[in-house]
């Protein structure tokens, strides 16, 4: 029986997906859901609640964390946020997030800079950086 | 040759401007259609199309945006496009600077695009909306969608919802196709004047806009209109009309002097794989010949998956060629006649139509667009008539 709920346990938590970690600088004190989030990766905001500038970075196109964020934050597919930036990159009025490789780049970046906010795989979220919500 | 090398020039300046100096982001757009469009008699009631042939020109078009972000939020930005239409003759449709002042407004000034209707600043880039092309009825392709000045963009934070606003003056001079001459006419708009703001919830958006400006006729009013009337007027004349009445009409029928005025309103909502489209568009020239437009239309559509979706939708252009109010002062019947003549020749083309589109996302940048539109023109060399294109639409 015993063995029969570890084999259990362990099926579970591998076929859990992983979620995904929205995550800021340790001494970023501001407080963000998910509408203020949607709206920094929309670029619609550009500062914290708190104060400082609001600076995106985004995972590279096709990454797994990147489309869960888009169904889960930003509540639109791959193609309508292309379509939603096309907009605004054609006729000047925004430029999309910069883009990283992997989860590790992200971390990096935001554990040495305030300004940033970034999103990764929950499973890999380390102590250099703070997690504001997860989806 | 010469247009090529105007164009060549700031661009290779731009290229080689030191990468010390400032970082040169480089984006582009294209659209690759195969449309053909048939009238039962003929005509096309677009300027752009050749009626009766298959064409990879009358829908195509390539751009190339240059934008460098010079520091202390001060922007340039360069856009070049070539059309199928004007065989891809490249030409600097944009080229402005805009400063950030902060997180709110930010003001450009230089060439740009006039907000004319809701969607007319990216109407030309094919893969930021859903349609094959934006509905003809209200997205005429007017010229003056790019005009000089300075305009102020603002983004504001009600409650839940975002509050975008833009503020613009500016001139234009330049040439729009008159289907009452069959020919490209040149006119300008002095001294515009526009607002407009846009409601955005989660998932829809709620707008309206306007522009005010002061018309100089050019010729419009020397071919279309005066020329138009010159018969009239000699047979006015010849039945004793003073040059004083004469004048008098001249002042009520011209455009020059007069206020262009264009006004939009409507919804979209995209949420929940729902798609509804909602735009009407009211323009014309105030107390002159020209016709009052009153222009809409409606889509809807249906997300089958990320990547697929289709929208029907239906159109409608009509124009108040009856209303003679302009001629008030017009006392002579010959004039008076000769007037409300004019107003229904410049008034005669409207039209409706039902279209479906297929748009299909096979790769993040770039979608597949098929659509098949039927229409009906009151012009007579026109008649019933069907656009269908199928083409990529991406972004780069």
């Amino acid at each position: 029986m015993k063995k029969l709920l570890i084999s259990l346990a362990l099926l579970l938590s591998s076929t859990a997906q992983a979620g995904v970690a929205v995550i800021v600088h340790p001494s970023n004190a501001s407080s963000l859901g998910q509408a203020e989030i949607s709206r920094i990766f929309l670029g619609k905001m550009k500062s914290y609640p708190g104060g400082g500038p609001a600076v995106p970075i985004n995972l590279a196109e096709g990454s797994g964390p990147r489309g869960e964020f888009e169904k889960a934050v930003l509540k639109k597919s791959a193609s309508q946020i292309k379509a939603y930036w096309s907009k605004l990159v054609f006729t000047g009025k925004g430029t999309p997030p910069k883009e990283v490789a992997n989860d590790a780049e992200v971390i990096n970046l935001i554990k040495s800079n305030p300004n940033l906010i970034g999103y990764v795989s929950d499973t890999a979220v380390t102590g250099d950086v703070k997690v504001v919500a997860t989806f | 040759m010469k247009k090529l090398v105007k164009v060549a020039v700031p661009l290779i300046a731009i290229s080689c401007t030191p990468a010390s100096f400032a970082e040169i982001r480089l984006n582009g757009f294209a659209s690759i259609h195969m449309s053909s469009l048939n009238s039962d008699n003929g005509g096309t009631p677009f300027s752009q199309y050749n009626e009766g042939t298959f064409s990879f020109k009358d829908e195509s078009l390539f751009a190339l945006q240059a934008s460098s972000d010079l520091g202390d939020g001060l922007t340039a930005t360069v856009q070049f496009v070539g059309e199928g239409k004007d065989d891809f003759a490249i030409d600097a449709r944009w080229a402005y600077l805009s400063y950030t002042l902060s997180d709110t407004h930010t003001l450009s000034a230089g060439r740009f695009a006039n907000p004319i209707f809701y969607q007319s600043e990216y109407e030309k880039v094919g893969f930021a909306h859903n349609y094959a092309r934006l509905p003809k009825a209200v997205y005429a392709g007017f010229d003056f969608s790019t005009i000089e000045g300075v305009a102020l963009d603002s983004n504001f934070y009600v409650g839940d919802y975002t509050l975008t606003t833009k503020l613009l003056y500016g001139n234009w001079d330049g040439s729009v196709f008159l289907s009452a001459t069959g020919q490209d006419e040149f006119f300008g708009l002095k001294n515009l004047l526009s607002a407009r703001a846009t409601l955005a919830g989660d998932g829809w958006n709620l707008f309206a806009g306007s522009f005010i400006a002061e018309m100089e006729g050019g010729t419009i009013d020397q071919n279309a209109i005066i020329g138009a009337a010159a018969p009239g007027i000699a047979a006015a004349q010849a039945l004793g009309a003073t040059q004083a009445q004469v004048d008098n009409f001249i002042d009520s029928v011209k455009w020059d002097g007069k206020d262009g005025i264009y006004s939009y309103l409507g919804f979209n909502v995209d949420r929940n794989r729902f798609i509804v489209d909602f735009e009407f568009a009211s323009y014309g020239v105030k107390d002159s010949s020209d016709g009052w437009n009153d222009t809409w239309f409606f889509g809807v559509g249906y997300r089958l998956s990320d990547t697929l979706a289709v929208i029907v939708h239906t159109e409608e252009n009509k124009q108040d060629g009856a209303d003679t109010d302009f001629l008030d002062g017009v006392s002579n019947p010959v004039l008076f006649a000769t007037g409300a003549a004019i107003k229904e020749a410049l008034s005669f083309s409207e039209y409706e139509g039902t279209g479906v589109t297929m748009r299909y996302d096979f790769h993040p940048s770039a979608t597949l667009k098929a659509d098949y539109f039927m229409g009906e023109s009151t012009r007579t060399d026109i008649g019933d008539y069907s656009i269908f294109s199928v083409g990529v639409d991406l972004v780069f």
